[in-house]
């Protein structure tokens, strides 16, 4: 039977359009420093750490974890990275929840860090093209690159996919209301990237097309930043809960699945998200969850586009699919509703700092059970072309 | 080869990385929070002479034969396109064989359009790009989509539209030798044919429409939309944040509405409306209604939006890009606004 395993601590540094004041050095210091605080150890009392970078050239440099070895103050303790694409953050934290339960340590930092707008086009003077072709580096490099492969216009192929389906879901008047309410909910979150930017349904409706279906206010926005979790085997986890007054959530289910990221028959299974049923799935079995809808209280979900956390949602069990809009209809995510969804404002408006995206998630769903007494929480992360990759984590209160 | 080592040294070859996209060896300071922060120009490049190993066939069928290869599974009768695996994931990795499939096909999905592409499309959108099944296959290519009646709108590519396989004139070996267009656009002729080259389609050529006389009101609201936009114009040019959408960019832009003319200036950070007419602009906007233009600038519809659903038309489909700006600009001015009026509260 594997070990129980606690979130101790966390952090994030402020999500940023730019940080032309900090490089990722100082960024992965910066959040590490405040989760160890939050946790009340030194630099001493981890035994490993798991990076959580997503992408290279954001950084310029390979393997850009290892300078971060020395300036986290870890010398000759196992770190690790894990790279996979907007789901990083997620899987970084899967595998530290691995490494504790499976007993090899029993303090782990995971510390997500991304220094995504350095990359700049001259030709239109902006940062956010290059931005987006940097992240076309990932696409297939023999079949899509070439024709213009973005993370946008794959997981709008999803999308589009899923309307093909259920022709009546996912309307411009609900998307526009959600991420109204996410621009809402991230006026409490002071280290939102777009805190002071709360938008009308209208606005949203009225904002220009990126890639059809999905419209500027309906995307998720590019940001700099870190954010860090400490991780604790359960002995260890309550002697440091003891220290701080700070009580443990722990990490009861964690489930992840990559699909197959071609379409046709017998490929991937088009017009679902399937990897985010059977992440949810797994995660569901390992914490003994049966309605989530009823035994679940915040939900950190990964939204990419609004359009996807509608889906994402559906793939979980929240609504089924094809009536993902009773989430904004039946009120379910609305103020008041069963259900919290992004209090931190979500990648749309906290940020996407991508490999510490899922991390920020996880610190936010945390404080949220810690503030406000939930129970029972979720982190998502979702990430590679056609949302191919899925994880959940099920956090959880004593 | 002695032609293509006579074309380098003229400087005429095409080159991996065109010059445009490379920026002079330099360094600037900018300040924030009172300190001075160094920015680098800087690039992180590697050139490949790159293996295209099994796939070789595949793409040489493209270039050599005008010709669309996919791989049949003996065991389960699968036919992959493109030929992505030698031997079957699915049946114990049996090997597989190239067999031709055909140049017609049909869309999976409704595909997406790219309206603001990366840095190296920006020149080649709105395009599609979507998964077809071609009659004799299983499992989808990703093509490119166009249509040949002018920029690609929604509706035009649906689940199930049936497209046609187009080969560039100029191949090279790659999987943008080839795009789909919608088989309603072409002749019977044309459809029947395989190996179809782009110079063979019917480009719809951009034509600027054409503007009644304007009525008195017409002109009047012309008159009021102008010293509006000029207001807007100022208050952009003063604003830190909308600046930075327009910093670095220039452009003179002819403004043709149906009642007056004017010039949009965009200048390195500043924004301005200057009733004249220019003669060299570096392109044409036109829309019958200025409010469209007006909207635009005001935040209370994009520019994107409008040139997509022809209520603006534009002379050159590159400058979506200086479309995309000016919705930025718009944008960027709205949330100053709202940012201090949400700390003053």
């Amino acid at each position: 039977m594997a070990r129980r395993v606690g979130i101790v601590g966390a952090a994030v540094t402020p999500f940023r359009a730019k940080w032309y004041e900090k490089t990722y050095y100082e960024l992965a210091q910066m959040a590490t420093r405040e989760a160890l605080r939050d946790a009340g150890i030194s630099p001493r009392e981890v035994d490993a750490v798991v990076y959580g970078i997503y992408n290279d050239i954001f950084q310029r440099a390979c393997i850009p974890e290892h300078p971060l070895q020395g300036v986290l103050g870890l010398p000759n303790k196992p770190g690790v990275r894990v790279s996979n694409g907007g789901a990083t953050g997620a899987y970084a934290m899967s595998v530290a929840h691995a490494y504790v339960a499976a007993e090899r340590y029993d303090v782990v930092l995971v510390l997500g860090v991304e220094k995504a707008t350095d990359c700049f086009d001259f030709t239109s003077m902006s940062s956010t093209p290059e931005v987006i072709k940097t992240i076309g580096w990932s696409g297939d490099s023999f079949f899509e690159q070439k024709i213009g492969w973005t993370a946008s216009d794959s997981y709008a192929e999803v999308v589009l996919a899923y309307m093909d389906e259920h022709p009546g879901d996912l309307k411009p008047e609900v998307t526009a209301r959600i991420s109204s309410l996410l621009s809402r909910q991230a006026r409490d979150n002071p280290y939102a990237q777009r805190q002071l930017d709360q938008v009308t349904p209208e606005e949203v409706m009225n904002s220009r097309y990126i890639v059809y279906p999905f419209k500027e206010l309906e995307i998720c926005v590019y940001s700099e930043g870190a954010a860090a979790v400490v991780l604790a085997s359960e002995e260890r986890a309550r002697a440091m809960a003891r220290n701080t007054g700070t009580p443990v959530v722990w990490i009861t289910g964690v489930g992840e699945a990559n699909e197959h990221s071609f379409a046709g028959r017998n490929q991937n299974r088009w017009g679902r998200i399937y990897s985010h049923h059977v992440a949810a799935q797994r995660a569901y079995r390992m914490a003994d969850v049966t309605d989530p809808l009823k035994e679940i209280d915040v939900v950190e979900l990964h939204d990419a586009f609004v359009q996807q956390l509608e889906i994402s949602m559906a793939e979980m069990g929240f609504v089924p699919p094809g009536r993902a809009d009773a989430l904004v209809e039946d009120g379910i995510m609305m103020p008041g509703g069963e259900l919290a969804v992004n209090p931190s404002g979500g990648l749309l408006y906290c940020g996407h700092a991508v490999g510490a995206s899922n991390i920020m998630s996880a610190w936010s769903c945390r404080n949220e059970m810690i503030r406000k007494g939930y129970r029972r929480g979720l982190v998502h992360g979702t990430g590679s072309t056609i949302a191919q990759y899925g994880v959940v984590l099920l956090l959880e209160r004593e | 080869m002695r032609a293509r080592s006579a074309r380098r040294k003229e400087g005429k070859a095409e080159k991996v990385i065109p010059l445009r996209f490379i920026p002079d060896r330099e360094a600037k300071v900018r300040g924030v929070d009172g300190t001075r922060c160094l920015l680098m120009n800087d690039a992180f490049y590697t050139f490949f002479e790159r293996s295209m190993g099994e796939f070789s066939p595949f793409f040489l069928a493209i270039r050599d034969e005008k010709k669309i290869l996919g791989c049949r599974c003996p065991r389960c009768g699968l036919v992959r396109v493109p030929p992505f695996v030698t031997h079957c994931p699915d049946c114990d990795y049996a090997p597989t064989e190239l067999t031709e499939v055909g140049q017609v096909g049909r869309l999976i999905s409704t595909p997406p359009i790219t309206y603001f592409a990366t840095s190296l499309f920006l020149d080649r959108a709105p395009f599609g790009r979507g998964r077809v099944v071609l009659e004799g296959a299983d499992t989808a290519l990703s093509v490119m989509l166009y249509t040949t009646t002018g920029i690609l709108t929604p509706g035009i590519l649906q689940k199930g539209t049936e497209v046609k396989v187009v080969f560039r004139d100029r191949r090279l070996g790659e999987i943008a030798d080839i795009f789909c267009v919608p088989t309603a656009e072409l002749t019977p002729g044309q459809i029947a044919t395989p190996g179809l080259e782009e110079s063979e389609l019917p480009w719809a050529r951009a034509r600027a429409p054409k503007f009644d006389r304007p009525s008195r009101d017409e002109v009047r609201a012309y008159r009021e939309c102008l010293r509006e936009m000029r207001a807007l114009a100022r208050a952009m040019s003063r604003s830190r944040r909308a600046r930075s959408a327009i910093l670095g960019w220039k452009r003179n832009i002819a403004v043709r509405t149906k009642a007056g003319e004017f010039a949009m200036v965009i200048d390195d950070g500043d924004l301005r409306i200057v009733e004249k007419k220019l003669r060299a602009p570096d392109f044409i906007m036109a829309c019958e209604d200025p409010r469209a233009l007006l909207d635009g600038l005001a935040y209370r519809g994009a520019f994107t939006d409008a040139v997509i659903l022809k209520k603006i038309w534009i002379d050159k489909n590159e400058e979506f890009n200086t479309i995309f700006k000016l919705d930025r600009l718009a944008r960027f001015l709205a949330r100053e606004k709202k940012e201090r009026a949400a700390r003053q509260t």
